[in-house]
């Protein structure tokens, strides 16, 4: 885990901090704007420095700054232990990687982190960069789970990182249900180059990590382009439930750097924050 | 090439393998496992074709091989099988063991076997003829000849016309087969015995086809050998690679050199030229063909190839200038070209042991060159005489005939055809038949004016072997012992006779060298003499001792054939030598002619071979390499290859751990190498380890800023592991528990003093008990230096060079301040002059110095410069430590100058003479 946190923070590091303001006046430290005084308003709250320089009585706003939350639901079950050639890090560890680089930023940024399930509530803070690292680290026995969104509190920002090979209907109950609360997001997918090509041949017994579930084959590359056909379906479902919920959807691949998956994350969350 | 099976009825079993392709394509290879978590997304998906993956085909047909080959195996495949057809009636087996047949004689031998055996299946009687060797046929049980055939051996003479004759009588008219197995050289005779054998039965030849090479004898002209190497058979372009074999001078046998000649198409006899510096070509012990086995492949020199060595002693060694008038510059013009001339004192030319000794004008000879000398002459030396003035004015065999000299001489001798005196010059009378001169042409200008006088005597007549037309004997000889005496009557120059300035001079002289010295084959020459062989050439060309061989007359030696008695072989005689080769020279090499119709058959190498195992084999290869495509289709192989690697591993990286060790040794090696290194001994103990890598560190400084010495960083040396020779000077301190060196790093420590090394020892105790066993550290230094090869001891004496190498100091301090410190001892001779100041001392460095004042402390320094220790008290810290570094200095300039500083020691008595 400490190897971990340690990749996490050179990676958050390398995201250079850009524009977190809200571009809105508000409760901040940063100014936003003079404005003049309304009649209606109580005289405390004008600025006698910029006053003094006309006759207007001028009113001094800082920018509306406001912590927001942010909760991560990261699939570390079984079958996200995988991955295809012994040089490549598993799903799992890139989700790892990537949740708690994001986590980090965030936090930087003063915003409030937790996991969307019920075991890590939403709090800032240094502190809670490492007791996500340990929630992060551990393993999820269940195999193709959907999103838990016990946790999650409305209007929230909810990031889901999973190779989502779950059951289609239990992922979109998952987002419509976090939908409904106001809550917006967005998926991660995680896959390794060995699914998104299925590079197999000859007489085959496939079989999930788990050990759940078993496929045999007298001819894996037939197989071939009815599994792509079906992953690609997976993924135009995925996007087309994004769009009508307002998500964000992205898919990574294992063997290309966490760098990119996690700038793309972090400008989707910050684009998904403007829109509020 | 035929193949026969033991067992055929086994191949019908092929007929199955088409059945066995078919199961094996039906069934598919076992499916492979993989984890996969895309599997949901595959559940429901089935196969549109529901017949799986065959097996590739090239992999079921390297199975069918496999069992094909297995199959076949097991039928028992044989080549080439020896069949001969069953007979009845007796069998006569003629062998032609002759030279010619060992080229091939262990293929004579393997038929014969066959024959044999195939012979005692049949249950034939058979008898067994060695033409070279003619005896009456003796029918026997073959298993009786079974026995005895090792016992035939090839001979180095060739079957004769007489033998085959003896033969062919001894036949009778019994009826049987033949097989006559022939080395293919013609052979008269031959014709004869195969019509009356193919009178008695039937006749096979078996004709070697084995190509024959021989040699003639090597014959030596104007320093060029030449050989002539022939071949039976012509018709195609072949070259051959001549040996020539010599001793070394340590008697080894060796192979001077390789010689290639090529014969062409219709060529059969070639000559070879070879041409060697005269030590090597004299040392030539025999030539012989790369490749071909036999005696006529090999040419025995004797010592045709040897040049005579003649010895010309004349009165005036210190003669120069007027070469012609010279005694000796015609006899060195005569014999130069067919002999090596030696010049010089008689007493230095005999051990040489010339085949002839020339006095020219010589009558006096010292007693003990006069009893050599007839020695010589009794062992078979030639001594040639000239006559001269001073042999004219001497007493020589004047009263009675001297040892040395053929015939009694008269005083002064004669003078004719000179102004003073009658008659003309006279001529040379024609030779007799008697001399060794018959027959040689005499110039009708070659007169004598002057010569010496035989006393007229009995005897005289035998020993005249040339005389003047008017009867005067000129040349006269004498036998002694084995020898001979000659006299010239005439000077060697032309003086006295215009003898020397003709060609009947050299042709003189060659006869009567040759006389002595060559084994000719001139049969005249070797009339009357025995010749004893020495070692005799077996038929496969190798020589053996000759003994219990009767000698051999000399008339028969070179012109009788071979046969029992008359082996090829190296000759001698007396002193000389004569070698008789197979072939003599001009001979000729014809192949056998077998009349029409003869059963004639090549001998064939080709013999019979099981392949039953080789096909198994080939099938166990077949199916590794199918359990290899089986994994590899599995996708298994990657991980048995991973099994197997992890098998090999530790190996590897223990070699590698091995290299990085050898690399870092070498590394300090050529650090050290590259520039002045003090190096100090490893003791085990961290502590005293770390504060002589400081304390050399301090001194290395030290060296740097006062002296021209620069050395690199100390290292620290492992006895058993490090070379010590880089390093001039060892600092070696003393701990209780240190290991004593190997044997072998002794002997390193050994060699390190000896090639000017130094050793410093330092027991660290201050020296409280003198080097006493009373100290753990003085013990540990005694059991230390046992092994060592310590010079005798002394403790420094105070006009060591030590004391003034760099500083002038009488002290020796460290840490401590003991006095004492021990270097080699003074040589014994060393005396203190007077005037000097010291001794001369010294003369190399002293190998080991040993005290106990713990230098390394003293000089021991940490990173900043600081001394790491307190020496003496506190208020001469700094006087004590500077000695101890002045110690240093002296120590290294000493290792480096050796005893330079000692030199000095003549600068006195040097300015003295310049002051002069």
């Amino acid at each position: 885990m400490p190897g971990l946190l340690l990749r996490a923070h050179q990676l958050a590091r390398g995201i250079v901090m850009g524009d977190h303001g809200r571009r809105r006046a508000g409760s901040g430290d940063d100014f936003w704007q003079y404005r003049p005084h309304y009649a209606s308003e109580s005289h405390r709250m004008i600025d006698w420095r910029q006053s003094a320089k006309t006759d207007e009585y001028y009113v001094r706003e800082q920018e509306w700054k406001s912590a927001q939350t942010a909760q991560l639901w990261v699939d570390c079950g079984p079958s996200m232990q995988f991955s295809g050639a012994s040089s490549r890090e598993t799903k799992a560890n890139q989700a790892r990687l990537i949740s708690l680089a994001a986590s980090i930023l965030l936090l930087r940024a003063g915003e409030r982190v937790g996991l969307s399930d019920t075991t890590l509530a939403p709090r800032r803070g240094e502190q809670q960069i490492d007791r996500l690292a340990i929630r992060l680290a551990q393993s999820h026995t269940q195999d193709y789970a959907a999103p838990d969104i016990r946790g999650l509190l409305p209007h929230a920002r909810a990031i889901f990182i999973s190779d989502f090979m779950a059951p289609i209907k239990t992922i979109t109950s998952a987002l419509t249900r976090s939908a409904d609360q106001g809550v917006s997001g967005v998926l991660l997918q995680i896959i390794d180059p060995v699914e998104a090509q299925f590079p197999f041949t000859g007489r085959t017994v496939f079989q999930s990590i788990g050990g759940e579930l078993k496929h045999e084959t007298l001819k894996a590359n037939d197989l071939q382009t009815r599994y792509l056909d079906r992953l690609e379906t997976r993924r135009t479902a995925l996007i087309d439930l994004c769009r009508h919920t307002g998500w964000h959807y992205h898919r990574n691949l294992t063997d290309r750097p966490a760098q990119s998956a996690l700038l793309w994350l972090y400008q989707a969350l910050g684009e998904g924050q403007r829109a509020v | 090439m035929t193949i026969t099976f033991a067992t055929p009825l086994l191949l019908f079993a092929m007929l199955a393998l088409p059945i066995l392709w078919l199961l094996l394509r039906a069934v598919p290879p076992a499916p492979i496992k993989r984890y996969f978590p895309g599997v949901i997304l595959l559940l429901g998906l089935t196969d549109k074709i529901q017949t799986s993956d065959r097996t590739p085909w090239w992999l079921s047909l390297l199975r069918m091989l496999a069992l094909g080959l297995i199959i076949t195996g097991l039928a028992g495949p044989v080549l080439n099988p020896q069949n001969m057809p069953d007979k009845r009636g007796d069998l006569l087996i003629l062998l032609d063991g002759g030279w010619a047949s060992a080229r091939d004689w262990k293929a004579h031998q393997t038929l014969l076997d066959q024959v044999l055996r195939q012979a005692e299946n049949d249950a034939r009687p058979v008898a067994i003829l060695q033409l070279a060797i003619p005896q009456a046929p003796n029918f026997q049980n073959s298993k009786i000849w079974l026995g005895r055939l090792k016992s035939f051996q090839p001979q180095p003479w060739s079957p004769s016309a007489t033998g085959m004759v003896e033969v062919l009588k001894t036949l009778g008219d019994q009826q049987f087969d033949s097989l006559w197995l022939s080395d293919g050289v013609a052979q008269p005779g031959r014709a004869s015995l195969l019509s009356a054998l193919n009178q008695r039965g039937e006749v096979k030849v078996i004709e070697t086809r084995q190509p024959l090479f021989a040699l003639e004898p090597a014959k030596l002209a104007d320093g060029l050998i030449t050989l002539h190497a022939l071949r039976l058979e012509t018709g195609h372009e072949r070259a051959i690679t001549l040996r020539v074999h010599s001793t070394d001078p340590g008697g080894q046998p060796q192979i001077l050199t390789r010689v290639k000649a090529t014969f062409d198409r219709d060529q059969k006899r070639i000559p070879v030229h070879i041409r060697l510096p005269t030590e090597l070509r004299e040392r030539v012990s025999h030539f012989d063909i790369e490749g071909q086995v036999g005696a006529a492949a090999v040419a025995l020199t004797g010592n045709s190839l040897l040049r005579h060595e003649v010895a010309l002693i004349s009165d005036r060694q210190d003669h120069e200038g007027l070469e012609l008038l010279s005694p000796l510059h015609f006899i060195k013009k005569a014999f130069s070209p067919t002999a090596d001339v030696l010049t010089g004192q008689l007493t230095t030319l005999l051990p040489a042991n010339p085949e002839l000794v020339v006095l020219a004008n010589i009558a006096k000879l010292s007693k003990a060159e006069d009893r050599n000398l007839t020695q010589w002459v009794n062992q078979g030396g030639l001594l040639l005489r000239f006559a001269g003035p001073k042999l004219a004015a001497s007493d020589l065999s004047r009263d009675s005939v001297h040892p040395l000299m053929p015939v009694r001489l008269r005083a002064g001798g004669r003078t004719v055809g000179g102004a003073m005196s009658w008659g003309a010059p006279k001529s040379l009378a024609a030779f007799p038949p008697s001399s060794p001169f018959f027959g040689l042409e005499i110039p009708p200008d070659v007169r004598v004016s002057a010569q010496v006088l035989a006393q007229p005597d009995p005897l005289l007549s035998q020993r005249v072997i040339a005389a003047l037309s008017d009867g005067t004997p000129l040349v006269t000889r004498k036998r002694l012992g084995s020898g001979q005496i000659v006299l010239f009557h005439v000077t060697a120059n032309a003086e006295w006779s215009s003898l020397p300035l003709s060609g009947l001079f050299v042709q003189m002289l060659d006869r009567l060298s040759q006389s002595v010295a060559t084994a000719t084959s001139d049969a005249q020459a070797l009339q009357g003499t025995i010749w004893k062989p020495e070692q005799t050439l077996t038929a496969l060309g190798q020589l053996e001792p000759a003994s219990r061989l009767p000698g051999v007359a000399g008339e028969e030696l070179f012109s009788a054939p071979l046969s029992k008695e008359l082996r090829p072989g190296l000759y001698s005689h007396v002193k000389e030598s004569a070698a008789r080769n197979v072939l003599s020279p001009d001979s000729e090499l014809l192949p056998a002619e077998w009349p029409l119709g003869t059963n004639l058959h090549g001998l064939t190498e080709q013999s019979e071979t099981p392949l039953g195992g080789w096909c198994l084999l080939l099938a166990i290869v077949a199916l590794l390499i199918d359990v290899i495509a089986t994994l590899g289709l599995t996708g298994q192989l990657a991980s048995s290859t991973v099994v197997i690697g992890l098998m090999t591993l530790p190996s590897g990286t223990r070699t590698a751990e091995a290299q990085q060790q050898d690399d870092a040794v070498s590394q300090q090696a050529f650090l050290a190498s590259s520039e002045l290194t003090l190096a100090y001994i490893q003791t085990g103990d961290a502590q005293v380890d770390a504060v002589s890598k400081a304390g050399l560190e301090g001194l290395s400084q030290t060296l740097f800023a006062r002296t021209s010495v620069e050395p690199a960083t100390p290292v620290g040396l492992d006895l058993e592991r490090d070379a010590l020779v880089f390093y001039p000077l060892i600092y070696w301190p003393m701990t209780p528990n240190q290991t004593v060196p190997s044997q072998q790093a002794y002997h390193k420590l050994n060699a390190f003093m000896r090639s000017g090394g130094m050793i410093l020892f330092d027991s660290r105790d201050g020296d409280i008990t003198g080097y006493g066993a009373a100290s753990p550290n003085g013990r540990q230094l005694q059991k230390i230096t046992f092994g060592l090869d310590i010079p005798l001891l002394e403790a420094i004496p105070p006009d060591h060079v030590l004391t003034r190498t760099f500083y002038l100091m009488q002290d020796f301090p460290g840490r401590y301040t003991a006095p004492k410190i021990w270097v080699e001892a003074a040589p014994q001779a060393a005396q203190k002059v007077d005037g000097m100041p010291f001794r001369n001392l010294n003369d190399g460095v002293s190998p080991v110095v040993i005290g106990g004042n713990d230098w390394a402390a003293a000089w021991a320094q940490d990173a900043q410069g600081n001394p790491m220790f307190q020496v003496g008290r506190t208020s001469q810290d700094s006087h004590q430590r500077e000695l101890a570094y002045r110690f240093g200095i002296n120590l290294v300039m000493h290792v480096l100058t050796g005893n330079y500083k000692s030199d000095q020691v003549h600068v006195p008595a040097l300015l003295d003479r310049l002051g002069q």
